[in-house]
């Protein structure tokens, strides 16, 4: 339950943050939530991780689906993997990995 | 132990970011992925859809409001109330859909490709600088500054676009900024300069001055005459009028012939590309069948995405212009208005002339000339490369112009600079020409406008809703003596510099011949009784006979007719070249492959048809056989020019024992008849290792596979390939990456104007916008955009979006 709690307070606080702000603040974002969670290193990791790659895969997924693909069919030439999910592992590990420093920060 | 463990991951969290929020390069380049991918700003805002907008937006610079409205091909259509808005207008909507592609080609022009993509692009930034590209630039802003109509016009465009560039946070940046993780600057008035120049430089830079001193040095006067001719006996030229030339011509003092006798050892980084031409033509009310003019235009250019032509509907007080524009030049190019149509081809003018200089010494401070020492100018240009120290190259002017090949750039030898004099270096004001185009009323308005017309050189067809039609070929011209300008000339002496040029009334133009048609295609220009001496790189041998075969036998022509004459893919050079070729083939001795080779081209209808196999074979034939009889060309160690493909055709027929069909290479002295019958064991070679890897029979379009590549490099991601006929000397002269860049039918009805145009993109220069490519087959397939010509915004049909700007104070 906790598990699921911190990922969707994960995923609001860093939606809310990139509204405003840049990428990056989604590594903010999770730090500050697991921060307050107190969970365990890897399930915190593990959160940031779904967390971030849920919310960029999302907004990814709604945007292809809104515009028939046009984009995505383009980036997936582009890029060396599927667009959608080169996008969800680099916001997966950016959340990944600002979640891990804020529960490890926690313990100090 | 925590707090080791913190340490790292934070580390780990913090060194991750910075990777992902720069662009790297690990043998092949990485964008900045988190940046990049972001979808809340990243590359995914980009993607589009057809959603339609009504919007109002106020704007600094306004004087009243805009109303502008998107038709279904996302074509804006601008109503406005004054000059100025119209103009601000222009150059806002264009920066929404092209402002990547302006920025990115102005940068080109003005050398300054390094700072984008990185070093590799020195060699062409060095290239620019040398041609003086700014410098030609801020001579076409200081001439627009002196007239009032022309600086208002290119001060409100820059306006707008600068209005829509400070609009932008880092979402809204096009895709390509964030691919390349950079963002635009503000746009500067010179910039129009630098595009227009930047066509200068693709249509008119065009030489083979030191390649053909080259030539004479190593095959002699007599041979040079017979391969490169100044005039290929044949075609019709564009203006025909032999003995109606009235005026005074203007003379130069005569002068004993010098011709060079050296080799130039320098290394030409490009050749002007193949392919670059254009088709124009007007037919009179006589030969239509409403009784009004109609008049075509297809401009041939590389081919890209985002399209060269922008097209734009301008609509403001004595103005209502449509066409193709320029994105990053004000007003429309080739187009019409109410009561005109006009259109452009490239005119084949030699405008560069080399001059050897001789400096005083290796400060090059002081060269000679007339026996005097002058003072060079000392240009020093500071190129920025992204992730690297700026490189700093010193220029060096004479009064000739720049040198652009010395010891430090593609020369050999310390004592050899070369400067160049070249006609887009002088003051001109091509803008007030368009100005003045697009509110042209008739046929003297029309040549008011070109007077203003300095250069790249064009032929510009002309018809009016009166029922004139007429054709000028616009540029300045410099008066030459025989021979002159052809070969490298010696820059010690005043006397072969250009010393005058040719009166604008004085230039090649007519009106209203009897046969009821103009037309132009890059040919040579005019009969033989016109009184001055012309010279040029090479002209157009096959296209413009077929045009004005066809339009001779026309009648009650309708504007169908005219687009299906654009997309004619009828092969003249083969029609005269191919029953040559297939004459000297011993068919006693032929393998399976080339039997079944030889019978389709014996069937062959000439045409370049998307499912032709006979075009195939044919362009395979002539591509092993052309670099085998100029193989002295191909592997000479200095500079030499290729002839023509109708020289080469004529030779075959005529001079069958001349020495340049012997492959050096080989012991045995050939003649034409062997060198043809091994290109054709060669090219259906060709053919058979096309088909084993390609897996299908060799049809003309998946054979000369055109394709339509991104700006960038042709990022495979955003580019296409497209099934399409036509070749280079057919009326559609479509090869594998140029073609016709804009087709338009303008038919001058007194009721109203009627028009359609296509071009082989979209509007939008946005990759992930519906209106990216949605052109392209239209285009390929011959089928064109019936443009609404509307008055007043209330009757536009099919609307898609509609933009109002209103004065923010």
């Amino acid at each position: 339950m906790k598990f699921i709690i911190q990922l969707i307070f994960t995923i609001v606080i860093c939606l809310l943050l990139e509204l405003f702000f840049p990428w990056w603040t989604l590594a903010i974002g999770a730090f500050v939530v697991a921060f307050i969670f107190d969970n365990k290193g890897f399930p915190s990791f593990v959160i940031g991780f779904l967390a971030a790659a849920l919310l960029w895969t999302g907004l990814a997924g709604y945007t292809t689906f809104i515009t028939d693909g046009i984009l995505t069919t383009r980036l997936n030439q582009l890029l060396p993997i599927n667009s959608i999910l080169i996008t969800a592992l680099v916001g997966g590990l950016t959340g990944g990995f600002g979640a891990l420093t804020g529960s490890l920060f926690r313990k100090l | 132990m925590k707090i080791f463990k913190f340490s790292i991951s934070a580390v780990i969290t913090i060194a991750l970011i910075y990777f992902l929020n720069n662009n790297w390069n690990f043998g092949s380049p990485i964008p900045a992925l988190g940046k990049f991918l972001d979808p809340f700003h990243g590359v995914w805002q980009n993607a589009e859809t057809k959603e339609k907008k009504t919007e109002k937006l106020k704007l600094d610079g306004l004087k009243a409001e805009v109303v502008i409205v998107y038709d279904s091909m996302m074509i804006p259509h601008i109503f406005a109330q004054n000059n100025e808005d119209l103009y601000f207008a222009q150059g806002y909507v264009t920066a929404s859909q092209r402002l990547w592609q302006m920025e990115f080609q102005t940068h080109a022009a003005a050398g300054r490709v390094s700072e984008i993509i990185g070093a590799a692009a020195l060699d062409f930034d060095r290239r620019q600088r040398r041609l003086g590209m700014v410098y030609a630039a801020e001579q076409a802003l200081e001439s627009a500054i002196e007239n009032p109509e022309a600086l208002a016009m290119v001060e409100s465009y820059g306006k707008g676009v600068n209005q829509y560039i400070e609009s932008l946070d880092y979402a809204d940046l096009p895709l390509e900024y964030k691919l390349l993780n950079y963002k635009p600057e503000p746009w500067t008035n010179v910039k129009f300069g630098l595009l227009l120049k930047y066509m200068a430089k693709t249509l008119n830079i065009g030489d083979k001055d030191l390649e053909m001193t080259n030539a004479l040095k190593l095959f002699g006067k007599d041979m040079v005459d017979l391969l490169w001719p100044d005039h290929e006996d044949i075609g019709d030229p564009i203006v025909d009028q032999a003995g109606k030339w009235k005026f005074k011509p203007i003379t130069l003092d005569s002068l004993p012939l010098a011709l060079p006798d050296e080799l130039v050892n320098i290394s030409p980084v490009e050749k002007p590309e193949k392919g670059v031409g254009s088709n124009n033509w007007a037919v009179s009310g006589m030969k239509t069948q409403t009784g009004s003019a109609i008049l075509c235009n297809d401009p041939h250019l590389t081919l890209n995405l985002p399209s060269i032509w922008h097209i734009i509907h301008l609509q403001g007080p004595g103005v209502n212009v449509m066409g193709a524009s320029l994105p990053g030049v004000p007003s429309v190019i080739s187009g019409f208005n109410d009561s005109i149509a006009w259109g452009v081809t490239n005119a084949q003018r030699d405008l560069v002339d080399w001059y050897k200089i001789q400096f005083k010494d290796e400060t090059r401070k002081e060269y000679l000339s007339d026996g005097q020492w002058k003072s060079s100018r000392k240009v020093i240009e500071e190129i920025k490369i992204k992730n690297g120290d700026s490189y700093f190259d010193t220029v060096t002017y004479t009064h000739h112009g720049p040198v652009l090949y010395d010891e430090s750039f593609h020369g050999d030898a310390e004592k050899n600079h070369y400067a160049f004099r070249w006609i887009a270096h002088d003051r001109s004001e091509e803008v007030l020409t368009f100005y003045k185009l697009n509110r042209a009323k008739n046929h003297k308005d029309y040549l008011e406008a070109l007077d203003h017309f300095v250069s790249p050189a064009q032929n510009f067809v002309f018809a009016s809703v009166n029922g004139d039609i007429a054709m000028r070929v616009q540029g300045k011209f410099p008066v030459r003596r025989k021979e002159e300008g052809k070969y490298l000339l010696d820059g010690t002496k005043t006397s072969t510099e250009w010393h005058a040029f040719i009166p604008n009334d004085q230039n090649v133009m007519y009106k209203n011949p009897a046969r009821g048609f103009v037309s132009s295609a890059n040919q040579y220009p005019v009969d033989d009784t016109y009184p001055y001496f012309i010279t040029s790189t090479s002209y157009e041998a096959y296209r413009n006979r077929r045009i004005n075969h066809l339009l001779s036998e026309m009648s009650e022509i309708t504007p169908r007719d005219m687009m299906e004459m654009q997309f004619d893919t009828y092969n003249l050079k083969a029609y005269e070249g191919l029953p040559v070729l297939l004459a000297m083939i011993d068919t006693t001795s032929l393998a399976p492959a080339q039997q079944a080779a030889f019978s389709i081209l014996k069937q062959w209808n000439f045409e370049n048809e998307i499912n032709s196999l006979g075009a195939s074979y044919f362009e395979a034939w002539w591509k092993s056989l052309f670099p085998l009889i100029w193989d002295e060309v191909k592997n000479s160690t200095v500079a030499l020019d290729y002839p023509t493909d109708y020289t080469t055709i004529k030779l075959i027929k005529e001079k069958p024992d001349l020495s340049f069909f012997d492959i050096v290479g080989t012991p045995e002295k050939e003649t034409a008849r062997e060198v043809v019958q091994l290109a054709f064991a060669k090219g259906v070679e060709a053919i058979e290792e096309w088909k084993n890897t390609k897996h299908m029979e060799p049809r003309w379009a998946d054979y000369k596979d055109t394709f339509i590549g991104h700006l960038l490099q042709g990022i495979p991601a955003f580019s296409h390939h497209v099934q399409h006929g036509g070749t280079g000397d057919a009326i559609n002269a479509s090869s594998r990456t140029h073609g016709p860049s804009w087709r338009m039918v303008v038919s001058l009805e007194k009721t109203k104007v009627k028009a359609w145009g296509v071009y082989p993109g979209g509007q939008s220069g946005n990759p992930g916008s519906p209106y990216y490519n949605n052109m392209l087959s239209l285009w390929s397939k011959g089928n064109y955009v019936p443009f609404q010509f509307e008055t007043v915004p209330g009757k536009m049909k099919d609307v898609s979006s509609t933009l109002t700007l209103i004065p923010a104070q």
